[in-house]
């Protein structure tokens, strides 16, 4: 008989994961993280082995993203946990529930300028909602349950937790009998319910401009409800897209720096702004003191400081958007603002019809949303690629559509798209991606390779960095920066290499067969669009402009 | 010559006694824009809560400092002493 062996501060770590409803994690091992990492071979929760850090740390915020969970990834000390930041600081910028653990070197080295030891605990103040270090075994236990419920608590967020590798051994002696919950949380006014009523029910031109926070808020029934009930046109941020139901009549698409322009003339003209899980960034207002001059603001938030932040809002509603926003749901009558935005956004509607034989990245994007399975959910990198697919893909639910959107972050769509397939696997997943892009974190094709994850991957190729192409073409002169990536690998040579199937098309005749052939594919594959590396995302409103003076063309 | 009004704060932060608050604190008021003028901590051992007195400078409003203090964790509250509240050009 063998006997049992004491429950050590890693085991514990898997132990709680496990309370929480975690059965995958993401992450690198290393020698301050070893016991965690042979606790881990006991466990029964299933590790995913990245081939960079910050690969896990996207993927985390991937499965948090697709499944509305929380994410975790794990990092050894040093260099392991600095490569997780990026990871985190997106985390942060986009509100998604994240908790990182890091090995630490034992705590007496700590301080030491000991192998592999860096501040992570310091270094996360800037990039994490809240972090913990544990120093005492009796500690972890508590810490972990905490990290937990500050990941998910009020406007969610990344939590690390560094625990040096003496805790990580020491036997836990002490359990904890109940769990203690959160005591400082922000008591939040009641909401002015009535005001709100009064603005609504005045107001000749309202606008509903939706963000991420109703995805996160699970508020998505209920926002499209209100939108229904009130009749009022509604926008779209780039992570609150799938929100709105694409196809109702007085929904207008994304607004902001390439944004419609049925989307960016209505907000102009609005003379009420409902702004639910929104939060007046900068790629949305434009020029800030000439975003909607004229509108009056109603706010919805979960957070106290995004109110008046960057506008002032004349009511601001604080609290669940899920139980908040119904209260406001009057019918409204607003029938020749409506007409007036229908006529508007299609005058204004997308048009495929692009000359010569060259692939039209729109058309592209829009074949793969017409041909895609419902429900996919489509993740993309950084840059003009990302532009496209928002404005021209079409998505049925937040959680289908996982962008970087506060931090803009190269390098975040193959191991978001990994962390997506992982959790919802019975659900097609397509990482859009760029030439650029995708080389930030291309070494995770490996981690398909190894667990044969069927992402699809679409590769936009110009062969340049396109956005910052695009920027210095038109304002700066056409001196063109190193922009150029015309040396980039042969793509599709990289796919086979990691035993991905793959395919190169440069004509738009080849496009629909090919995507079809794409999504067909059991396993993960890679398809190849080489584009004109002239291609522009329009419409664009210039920096420190006015949404409505946008430029249509060069 | 551009001349920026600066208004000086005196705020009175009530935490938990717990690690690094006072970096977090300070973190957060220099990344929101406002100049750190002076400090006084002193924590409560019986009960472990930290009364931490900041006076800081800005052109933006103090409601934006406190919002943002307000949601770190270890935070029980934020006032601001509206007898320390002065305006000056810098």
């Amino acid at each position: 008989m063998t006997e049992s062996k004491p429950l050590t501060g890693g085991g514990l770590l898997f132990e709680v994961l496990q309370q929480h409803g975690v059965e995958h994690v993401f992450g690198y091992p290393g020698g301050a993280i070893m016991p965690i990492y042979d606790a881990l071979y006991d466990s029964d929760v299933q590790h995913f082995l990245c081939r960079h850090e910050q690969g896990a740390a996207f993927s985390a915020v991937g499965y948090a993203r697709a499944a509305g969970k929380v994410g975790v990834c794990l990092a050894t000390s040093g260099p392991g946990a600095t490569n997780l930041i990026t990871g985190l600081a997106d985390a942060l910028a986009d509100s998604i529930p994240v908790v990182a653990i890091t090995g630490q070197v034992p705590t007496s080295a700590m301080g030491s300028d000991a192998f592999q030891e860096i501040d992570i605990f310091g270094l996360s103040l800037a990039c994490t909602k809240h972090s913990f270090q544990v120093t005492d075994i009796n500690d972890l236990e508590k810490v972990l349950h905490q990290a937990f419920e500050i990941a998910l608590e009020g406007r969610q967020g990344p939590v690390l937790v560094d625990i040096p590798k003496d805790v990580q051994l020491a036997e836990v002696t002490e359990r904890l009998d109940k769990l203690s919950h959160l005591e400082n949380k922000v008591h939040l006014p009641l909401a002015d319910i009535s005001n709100a009523l009064d603005l609504l029910t005045h107001a000749q031109q309202p606008i509903l401009y939706v963000g991420g926070g109703v995805g996160m808020a699970n508020a998505v029934e209920e926002t499209r409800q209100f939108a229904k009930e009130t009749g009022m046109p509604s926008v779209s941020t780039l992570k609150g897209l799938g929100a709105m139901n694409p196809e109702d009549e007085n929904y207008l698409g994304m607004l902001g720096m390439h944004g419609t322009k049925a989307a960016n003339n209505a907000v102009q003209q609005c003379d009420l702004l409902v702004v639910v899980g929104a939060r007046f960034d900068d790629r949305v207002t434009g020029k800030l003191n000439e975003f909607a001059p004229n509108a009056k603001v109603i706010h919805f938030d979960i957070d106290t400081a995004e109110i008046n932040k960057r506008r002032a809002a004349n009511v601001a509603i604080l609290g669940d958007l899920k139980a908040n926003l119904p209260l406001l749901s009057v019918p409204l009558s607003i029938a020749p603002w409506q007409e007036k935005l229908q006529e508007m956004k299609a005058d204004c509607a997308w048009r495929y019809d692009h000359p010569g034989e060259n692939i039209f990245a729109p058309a592209v994007l829009k074949a793969v949303s017409d041909l895609m399975p419902k429900n996919t959910c489509v993740t993309t990198d950084v840059g003009q690629h990302q532009m496209w697919a928002a404005q021209h893909m079409d998505f049925n639910d937040p959680c289908n559509f996982l962008t970087s959107g506060g931090m803009g972050t190269m390098g975040f769509g193959l191991p978001a798209a990994i962390g997506a397939q992982i959790s919802r696997p019975h659900d097609t997943v397509i990482a859009v991606s760029g030439d650029g892009s995708i080389m930030m974190n291309v070494q995770e094709l490996a981690t398909i390779k190894r667990y044969q994850i069927p992402v699809k991957i679409v590769l936009i190729d110009n062969a340049k960095l396109g956005m910052v192409r695009q920027w210095q073409d038109l304002f700066f002169d056409g001196r063109l920066s190193e922009t150029d990536l015309s040396d980039n690998p042969d793509f599709v040579m990289l796919s086979t290499a990691f035993d991905i199937k793959s395919k190169q098309i440069t004509k738009k005749s080849e496009v629909n067969a090919a995507v079809e052939e794409m999504l067909d594919h059991d396993g993960p594959y890679l398809l190849q669009v080489k584009i004109d590396a002239a291609e522009n995302v329009w419409p664009l409103v210039p920096p420190n402009t006015a949404n409505h003076k946008m430029m249509e063309s060069v | 010559m551009n001349s920026t009004t600066l208004n000086d704060y005196q705020l009175i932060i009530i935490a938990d006694d717990r690690q690094v608050v006072l970096e977090r604190i300070l973190q957060v008021t220099r990344y929101r824009g406002f100049l750190i003028n002076g400090i006084n901590a002193q924590v409560n051992t019986g009960n472990k809560v930290a009364t931490i007195t900041l006076l800081v400078s800005s052109s933006r409003p103090i409601t934006l400092l406190i919002d943002q203090i307000n949601k770190l964790i270890d935070i029980k509250g934020v006032t601001v002493d509206n007898s320390a509240t002065q305006q000056c050009s810098a």
